[in-house]
């Protein structure tokens, strides 16, 4: 067996690598992801995942699902960090997968592939817990400015993690786009990672925070049929039943995160393209309490004032 | 979140554990339950919306998790849900907060036609609690002396909630802590409103918290709590203490504390640094 053999059935059970495996792991990854495009060709049959925020276990049910890779092939539309409380041995184990089987795995960036945003929400702190330094977290954020910003399903399925920008009316503008770098706060590359679709637009709005693009159904529709595809296929928001279409199906929200931060209670889905594209989505349920290891303990009284 | 009760200490309080698959119990005449569910689903969701009238709610609404503490003598009960927090939003309607971004958005080019959304989307709500009387209908009879016309206020008063007798360590009998929204705004931070309770030998205390933090641009914290001493004569005396705390990233740096996000994770531990704009205590009436 292969190092690289053992090094992802130890992450399957979810045992974090060494803090130098982790090092020449992300080395190998490199050299992979940069060569993929900004639009990135996948082919089908293909199955598509949402959000996974660190819910290693919940990410074993999706494949149980799903189905193991390479049998399957997969396109996963980012967030695979913060949140839940196993962002290391997840992110390491499909980066692993990748390394391992790089055409039957394809990994894009979502917005919480970021330096700025994991110092604030869970991996940060989660490496420095459990390797006592932030080298990993290092080898990791500097992988995340490898991976490609978007996905194309033969040439018909269109994914990408957030959704449109309105600096950007064809694929190829995305292509021209300079990725390796930090998420920036604004531009075209900002805004695949971080929009939303809004029903109360019809086409451009600004989220009241001032900053984050909302687009409506005839933005979408410019935009599918410029660039000739079917639908758009995107992650990022929270659904309860696991997917969502909008604006007449050319937009779905695929959500794989069930039970999200371990108190929801929401489904999760995943979405499988046979070789003709058509289309099932697969919802699936949160790992039970006692398969995720350590059973959840009791809380303290907390005599809170 | 429950804990393990120790049998004994709620037998020698005359307490009894609710049945049924409820969570909660019945202490001194009162019956406190708190409900733990799913976040609304789409079809629920888009009902709220149009009740309350907006198209916008937090990602997270437990509409159907509650805590509810229920005095049946009296009638006077006293409950925590979503719907009526969320209305409370809906009136406030603070303006919008711009995240640091949103001055670097301004030089943007505007896309054609672009709409710019306008509603509070940090969720702040005034709310601090639902109270209504409920008189059960075959203890008094049907028609026969309406209590329609009496109704729970909330007086402001000079008692102060005795914050030293919570700290002694009686046996909490119940203890339980139920989200009723959330919301991430969109990775800017955080928007929470949760209500905790312990229930003890000799009273009951709660504590309802709005907690939001905007990265890189304000804090807000909005604390209410309540405290009930049992005794068994009559309508029970309860105390209200609200206190709202707000401070800006900018006014904790220039007082030396950090002003990075990752630092004001929790509440509880960060409160004092937050300057308090508001606060009153006030006494549960029955009129």
């Amino acid at each position: 067996m292969s190092d690289l053999d053992r090094q992802i059935e130890q992450l399957k059970k979810c045992e974090p690598l060494k803090e130098s495996e982790v090092k020449a792991l992300c080395l190998k990854a490199m050299e992979i992801l940069v060569e993929e495009s900004n639009v990135q060709r996948v082919d089908a049959p293909v199955t598509i995942c949402g959000d996974i925020h660190g819910q290693f276990y919940d990410m074993k049910e999706l494949f149980k699902v799903g189905g193991d890779c390479p049998k399957t092939n997969y396109l996963f539309l980012g967030d695979f960090v913060d949140r839940g409380f196993y962002s290391v041995e997840t992110f390491l184990l499909l980066l692993a997968l990748k390394v391992r089987y790089p055409d039957r795995i394809t990994l894009i960036r979502g917005n919480h592939e970021s330096r700025q945003i994991t110092q604030v929400y869970g991996f940060y702190d989660e490496c420095l817990r459990k390797y006592g330094s932030v080298n990993v977290w290092r080898y990791c954020t500097d992988i995340f400015d490898y991976l490609s910003l978007s996905a194309l399903i033969e040439n018909r399925i269109f994914s990408v993690h957030g959704g449109l920008s309105p600096a950007i009316s064809t694929l190829d503008q995305i292509r021209t786009i300079d990725r390796k770098q930090e998420v920036p706060h604004d531009g075209a590359m900002c805004d695949l990672l971080w929009s939303d679709p809004e029903d109360i637009v019809e086409g451009w709005g600004l989220s009241p925070r001032g900053a984050g693009y909302l687009f409506g159904g005839s933005v979408v529709a410019s935009f599918n049929h410029e660039n000739n595809i079917d639908y758009i296929c995107r992650a990022h928001q929270l659904v309860m039943e696991g997917y969502k279409w909008m604006f007449k199906n050319q937009i779905v929200t695929v959500w794989s995160a069930p039970n999200y931060c371990y108190r929801c209670g929401n489904v999760a889905a995943i979405l499988e393209l046979d070789e003709n594209l058509n289309k099932e989505f697969r919802v699936f349920e949160a790992a039970p309490q006692e398969s995720r290891g350590a059973p959840a303990k009791k809380p303290a009284p907390d005599y809170f004032l | 979140m429950e804990v393990e009760v120790d049998e004994k200490d709620l037998k020698a309080a005359g307490a009894e554990m609710l049945t049924d698959g409820r969570h909660g119990l019945r202490i001194h005449g009162w019956e406190i339950e708190s409900r733990k569910r799913s976040i609304l689903n789409s079809p629920n969701l888009q009902q709220w919306e149009e009740k309350l009238q907006t198209s916008h709610l937090p990602e997270m609404v437990f509409g159907e998790s509650s805590l509810v503490l229920k005095h049946v003598n009296s009638g006077i009960k006293i409950h925590f849900n979503a719907f009526d927090a969320l209305t409370g939003w809906k009136q406030e309607a603070l303006p919008p907060v711009e995240v640091p971004a949103a001055a670097k958005w301004k030089f943007r080019s505007k896309p054609f036609q672009q709409v710019i959304l306008d509603y509070d989307y940090t969720f702040t709500t005034p709310y601090c609690g639902s109270q209504t009387l409920e008189i059960e209908q075959e203890k008094h009879g049907r028609g026969e002396e309406s209590l329609g016309s009496c109704t729970l206020c909330w007086e402001e008063c000079n008692e102060k909630i005795d914050v030293a007798s919570l700290a002694s360590k009686e046996p909490i009998l119940f203890y339980d802590e139920v989200i009723l929204y959330e919301d991430e705004l969109a990775d800017n931070g955080v928007s929470l409103l949760t209500v905790k309770v312990r229930v003890m030998p000799t009273c009951w205390f709660l504590l309802l918290r709005f907690w939001l933090r905007v990265d890189g641009v304000l804090m807000r914290l909005r604390d209410t709590r309540m405290h009930c001493i049992f005794k068994d004569d009559a309508n029970p005396i309860i105390l209200r203490e609200s206190c709202w705390r707000e401070a800006t990233f900018q006014a904790l740096s220039a007082k030396g504390y950090p002003s990075d996000s990752a630092a004001y994770n929790d509440p509880s531990t960060i409160s004092q640094r937050l300057p308090i704009i508001m606060h009153k205590t006030q006494k549960l009436k029955v009129e």
